[in-house]
């Protein structure tokens, strides 16, 4: 017993330092590349171009993910929906600022309300009554997002659209250093991730519906059994995870571009960052959208010349290697 | 377009399979007749794609492959719209009778779609695939079926009809190299270019493309200094951006889809100018980019089709397509490569068949030889095929410019006539395109 133990936990810490050296190794690598030690050529203002890339598509990454983590928290709903809520969230703002000639600001919170709503009915038609059955409702939001896939073809067409940035936006920034041009839109979308991330931290920890949240987090049946009403709790979290979701949809939708196979691409995003980070927790989501939006921009030049086609597999790599070590995410409870 | 949609819709399923797996393990963490030949009707069969990504270029494809049957065989359209049916299409005498095929983009869907057709719905002419690698698929798969036709649809892949070299299957439209014809020498002559990057997806038709603008750019003294190859399924594409040298006079992009817009616009909203250092591939130039907007003026690249010219043959095509199937914005259908080579394949078709008088016997050998020594004059100029039945085509460099009522559109500046498939002896059957081949 004792020897199994001890064995488990060599194992375990083995693992650990494994992960250690790594991601030593991982930084190393990239600081030689970039800053050129021993004797290679680096590239300094391209490693800051892709460090900001990094941080900035990890933003987007945490606010649809956010979302996802706090539906599947408090509800254990894993919202297989989720990716498609993002890309109709994108495609109304588009249509409200393209069609409409709406101001950028009103379509943003227009069209993520109106996804907050879509969210909240699909709660209460759909999944209320399947509550506990997790496969179950898993299996109702694939169909969902399969539907709501096929549907917004005819309405949005299958071409990419972008959605205009809104004036005094659009344009770049010149970075103090090395005279670097970046664009101001996907600082916005950083900044944006920061607040929201703060008014989350802020909402869960301090609020007396964030203290609600967590109570049904670690315990649903005790919390619903001190009377509070969890069914208007799950409404209002599935409104904001919705919310969030559409939200999402409008920055990526600015910040990249919105085209059918967009839903499956931030849902798989999503699942990554919420794994990796740990089921249900806000700052899991947070360490999660930095990994993967870093892997995801640093790895295509990183990598040694002719393995750059390897750079999607590393996402998946990072994902094993974090289930191998923590079954439960970085910052995931059992 | 060609293998973009390919991968790229492979990419999505792909996507798919990963999200089900993992969502479903956290879900649980929680808890054929055969035809007759000869006599009676001609069965046709329409493989393009409707499902994915590129599910946009089911209209353009059906609308272009039916306007040839309302055009040339007599048909009514049933409708206004391009899923609209078509009746009462004759060919010396024979009806047509129009099937369809529905493809992901996959080869391995598009291989099921033809062999369903082919063996089950029994149809004695194909006319697909849509993009490269389904391409290659279904001219193997021809191989297995010589007493039935195929006719490409717009599937782009060198090796197709280079390497492959099916007897029975016939491309109309040329390869994703010889869409590039004239571009490299455009780079090098109009713009002084001499110093070139390559951005593009990482697979066999950027590969193609890239060997086409290569083949004029080189030899004339041009130097590729960079070959950045991205691969497919990446959301993001502001790293691929940030790669791209900053002393170089130009980059070539070859995208598709969503991609090219992510690249249009992260370059231009970090201060480049896409007129004078970029030019694209036929992809990149497709109406579907226009989301970009104002960045976008002056941008040329390479097209199969004279898109925006003023020539009669351009233009009464277009209007007539239009007539039949009145598109939003106007001229939308018209204007793409995908309506446009279509419609030369299905016409291909039917000028075959009357000249053998819709006689399909002994195995087609008439009406397979009928094709091989087509002299066709199409909206995008004359065509004929070479030995391995791939067109030597009239090719174009179409630039975006902006119409009179401030839209964008195209305006053909330039026109290649001749372009065969080795470019003049430099690509046979083992130079097969590649990441870094040819060399420069």
């Amino acid at each position: 017993m004792t020897l199994r133990r001890l064995r488990t936990e060599i194992a375990r810490r083995l693992a650990g330092g494994l992960a250690l050296v790594v991601l030593v190794f991982v930084i190393a690598w990239v600081m030689v590349r970039a800053f050129g030690l021993f004797g290679t050529t680096g590239n300094l203002p391209q490693f800051i171009v892709v460090t900001l890339n990094g941080l900035t598509l990890a933003g987007l990454y945490f606010i649809v993910a956010s979302g996802f983590t706090l539906i599947f928290g408090l509800m254990r709903v894993v919202n297989m929906a989720h990716g498609s809520l993002y890309l109709l969230g994108g495609y109304l703002a588009w249509r409200m600022v393209q069609h409409r000639a709406l101001n950028y600001w009103v379509a943003l919170l227009l069209a993520a309300l109106a996804i907050g709503v879509v969210g909240l009915v699909m709660q209460q038609v759909f999944l209320r009554w399947n509550q506990g059955q997790d496969l179950r409702q898993a299996l109702i939001t694939i169909a969902l997002s399969v539907i709501l896939a096929d549907q917004m073809i005819p309405y949005f067409g299958a071409s990419a659209v972008s959605i205009g940035a809104p004036d005094g936006l659009a344009g770049s920034v010149r970075l103090a250093v090395y005279d670097i041009q970046y664009p101001t839109f996907r600082l916005v979308v950083l900044g944006l991730a920061t607040l929201i991330g703060i008014a989350l931290w802020y909402g869960i920890r301090h609020t007396r519906f964030g203290m609600i949240i967590r109570a049904g987090v670690d315990d649903r049946a005790m919390t619903s059994a001190l009377g509070v009403n969890v069914q208007v709790v799950f409404a209002v979290t599935f409104f904001i995870g919705a919310f969030l979701a559409g939200l999402g949809g409008v920055l990526g939708g600015t910040m990249i571009a919105l085209a059918p196979g967009q839903d499956a691409a931030f849902l798989l995003s999503s699942l990554v960052v919420v794994i990796v980070g740990g089921m249900g927790s806000l700052g899991g989501a947070l360490v999660g959208a930095l990994a993967l939006g870093f892997v995801d921009q640093l790895s295509g030049i990183y990598l040694p010349a002719g393995y750059t086609n390897y750079s999607i597999l590393l996402t998946f790599a990072l994902l094993v290697f974090v289930l191998a070590m923590r079954p439960t995410g970085l910052f995931g409870r059992r | 377009m060609a293998s973009r949609t390919v991968v790229g819709s492979g990419r999505r399923a792909s996507a798919w399979a990963v999200c089900v797996a993992l969502g479903v393990t956290l879900a649980a963490c929680g808890t054929g007749s055969t035809p007759s030949p000869s006599a009676g009707p001609i069965k046709i069969g329409i493989l393009s794609i409707c499902g994915g990504p590129f599910a946009t270029f089911e209209q353009e494809t059906f609308s272009g492959a039916k306007y040839a049957l309302i055009q040339n065989a007599g048909g009514k359209s049933l409708g206004t719209g391009p899923e609209d049916g078509v009746s009462g299409a004759t060919v010396s005498g024979h009806p047509i009778q129009i099937s369809f095929g529905c493809s992901d983009a996959s080869p391995d869907k598009a291989l099921a779609e033809a062999r369903r057709l082919i063996q089950n719905v029994g149809v004695d002419v194909l006319l697909g695939p849509l993009s490269g690698d389904e391409g290659i698929a279904v001219a193997n798969y021809a191989k297995q079926q010589p007493n039935k036709t195929f006719v490409n649809g717009t599937s782009a892949a060198q090796q197709t009809t280079l390497s492959v070299k099916a007897p029975n299957f016939f491309r109309f439209g040329g390869d994703g190299a010889q869409w590039m014809a004239g571009l490299g020498k455009y780079a090098y002559q109009t713009l002084m270019w001499r110093n070139v990057a390559i951005l593009g997806e990482d697979y066999s038709y950027p590969w193609t493309q890239a060997a086409g603008f290569i083949g004029e750019f080189c030899p004339a003294g041009g130097k590729i200094s960079k070959r950045i190859w991205i691969p497919l399924g990446t959301t993001d594409w502001a790293s691929a951006v940030a790669q791209l040298p900053s002393n170089i006079d130009g980059f070539l992009l070859l995208t598709g889809g969503t991609d090219t817009v992510a690249v249009e616009k992260e370059y231009a909203t970090r201060g480049g100018n896409l007129a004078t250092h970029m030019l694209g591939g036929s992809s990149v130039m497709d109406p579907t980019s226009f989301t970009v907007g104002q960045p976008l003026k002056g941008l040329a690249g390479g097209s199969p089709v004279p898109l925006g010219s003023t020539d009669s043959a351009w233009t009464s095509y277009a209007d007539g397509l239009e007539a039949v199937y009145p598109a939003t914005p106007k001229g939308s259908l018209a204007g793409s490569l995908f309506t446009a080579l279509y419609y030369d394949g299905m016409n291909a078709i039917l000028q075959g068949l009357k000249q053998v008088n819709g006689d399909l016997s002994g195995n087609q050998a008439k009406f397979q030889q009928a094709l091989s020594g087509l002299s066709l004059s199409t909206p995008n100029g004359p065509i004929k095929l070479d030995a391995n039945r791939n067109a030597i085509i009239t090719n174009y460099i179409v630039q975006i410019v902006s119409q009179a009522d401030g839209s964008l559109g195209f305006k053909t500046i330039q026109t290649v006539p001749n372009v065969d498939e080795t470019f003049g002896g430099v690509f046979g059957p083992a130079s097969a395109p590649s990441r870094d081949s040819p060399t420069c």
